[in-house]
């Protein structure tokens, strides 16, 4: 027999059976997936070192240059990857959506989900093998860091909210995303840290509110390393905007979300 | 009884507005199994899926006081790049079950597609696909009051067909059918009492045979 659920319950069995089926289709054949989920940062973080250890830096802000790299890459990665994943969420399940439990909003939060607790695990394991590597990799203040992730994924849900409707009318929107991911990656100050350029170039990354969740990470992460630029405020305003539009957008739209 | 209240549906086209159903008023009893009738295109499938909540009317409410199956149909209900027994896994899990496998294998049972039944379901024949849909809901003890199906049993060869005509008498000699068939002889089988779905709106006949004399006169077949 079945038990006798409330709303938030049925909420919470389907996504779990959204998580599991995604789980499933994702990672099912074989786990050659999660392999590259570690080696793809791992390369990347290590051409940085190559490169700035060739012009003979060992480190940036008094962090070895390795784990800077990965304290923002991995973030960084995980905006990205959720913002893709989450813009595609409904068109991937609407098979799913006659049923009367799964709405539109489901796929959306089962991927976010999906993808914040496969970047705590892909950075768990890196920095655990950068720590045995005999790197300090311990977080100064870990709850603050905790807090600018879980922004972060916010942040990307909002903004997932917002492509999604976009989508609707506009296929081309993903390719957009990923053609922006690169110079993203420049204007959000994965490579660096705003203490390494001029003040008077701020203004050109200090828009993006990803920067201001990386500088607040970093901050929170490198006892070193006071940032002169990171808001909470501004990163916390960036999450409720883009959550409130992204929400309202799905509101309006969606009818339109069952049709496609 | 299933309730409609100024209930209207349409889809955005190039020409503006394309009405399906233009503020439906009506309230239907759920105590006789209903046959929906009426031609290509007037909208039987759309009235069955926002009756299972599966679609939503783009304005007014449509309100119940039974629990309504969803849509059972070849189209929609399952996701092609997943397998028979992931979808029923799925399916399963939406409604609250915590083991799966039960179900998974009373699925398998019914559906008596063999090793197909771990591959995707977009490499299904149609027939194979009915036959997960319809296991999906046979396996479980729902208990719905109202059973939505939309053309499920078109399709499949005679054992199936007979087999699921047998499991639908059967198991849900308690609840009762909303079905859209292009049959009339299976509706006037299953069914009592009539919908017809006429100008944008429906009509409700106690009697099939009423309704079907209605439809043809309306439709002049």
């Amino acid at each position: 027999m079945i038990r006798t659920r409330n709303s938030w319950q049925i909420m919470a069995d389907t996504i779990f059976a959204l998580i599991m089926r995604e789980l499933r289709s994702r990672y099912g054949n074989g786990r050659l997936g999660y392999f590259w989920a570690l080696a793809v940062p791992a390369a990347q973080a290590a051409v940085m070192v190559l490169i700035f250890s060739s012009i003979g830096r060992k480190s940036l802000t008094g962090v070895p240059v390795a784990l800077f790299m990965l304290v923002s890459l991995l973030p960084f990665k995980m905006f990205f990857k959720t913002l893709t994943q989450v813009s595609g969420a409904i068109d991937a399940n609407a098979g799913l959506l006659s049923y009367r439990q799964v709405v539109a909003l489901d796929p959306v939060i089962a991927r976010v989900l999906l993808e914040f607790f496969h970047f705590i695990l892909v950075a768990f394991i890196l920095f655990s093998g950068l720590g045995w590597l005999g790197v300090d990799v311990l977080p100064d203040r870990f709850l603050e860091l905790l807090l600018a992730c879980i922004l972060l994924a916010l942040l990307a849900n909002g903004c997932g909210l917002v492509v999604c409707s976009v989508a609707l009318y506009w296929d081309s929107v993903n390719k957009v995303i990923s053609v922006l991911m690169t110079p993203m990656m420049l204007f959000s100050g994965v490579f660096f840290a705003a203490s390494m350029i001029p003040e008077q170039y701020w203004h050109l990354i200090a828009w993006n509110p990803v920067f201001h969740a990386l500088e607040l990470m970093r901050d929170a992460w490198f006892r070193s390393y006071a940032t002169p630029a990171g808001s909470w405020e501004y990163l916390i305003m960036a999450v409720v905007l883009s959550n409130s539009l992204g929400l309202m957008l799905y509101w309006r739209n969606r009818e339109r979300f069952i049709l496609s | 009884m299933i309730g409609f209240e100024n209930v209207s549906k349409y889809y955005p086209t190039r020409n503006g507005r394309s009405y399906v159903f233009r503020e439906i008023n009506a309230e239907i009893p759920t105590d006789k199994s209903i046959g929906i009738l009426g031609p290509n295109g007037a909208g039987k499938s759309t009235l069955i899926r926002m009756i299972g909540g599966a679609d939503m009317p783009s304005a007014g409410r449509i309100y119940s006081d039974v629990n309504i199956s969803w849509p059972l149909g070849l189209q929609g209900g399952v996701q092609g790049n997943m397998s028979g027994r992931e979808n029923a896994r799925f399916v399963a899990r939406i409604h609250g079950y915590r083991d799966t496998r039960e179900i998974e294998e009373r699925v398998a049972d019914f559906a008596e597609i063999g090793k197909y039944f771990d591959e995707p379901m977009k490499n299904y024949s149609s027939g194979m696909r009915s036959r997960v849909t319809f296991g999906i809901t046979m396996a479980f003890d729902f208990n719905f009051d109202v059973l939505l199906i939309d053309e499920l049993t078109a399709v499949g060869d005679a054992a199936f067909k007979k087999k699921s005509e047998q499991v639908l008498k059967q198991k849900y000699a308690s609840s009762t059918l909303i079905m859209v068939n292009h049959s009339v002889d299976q509706l006037r089988q299953f069914c009592d009492a009539g919908l017809v779905v006429y100008d944008k709106n429906i009509r409700y006949f106690d009697d099939i045979s009423d309704a079907v004399n209605e439809y043809k006169r309306l439709y002049g077949v």
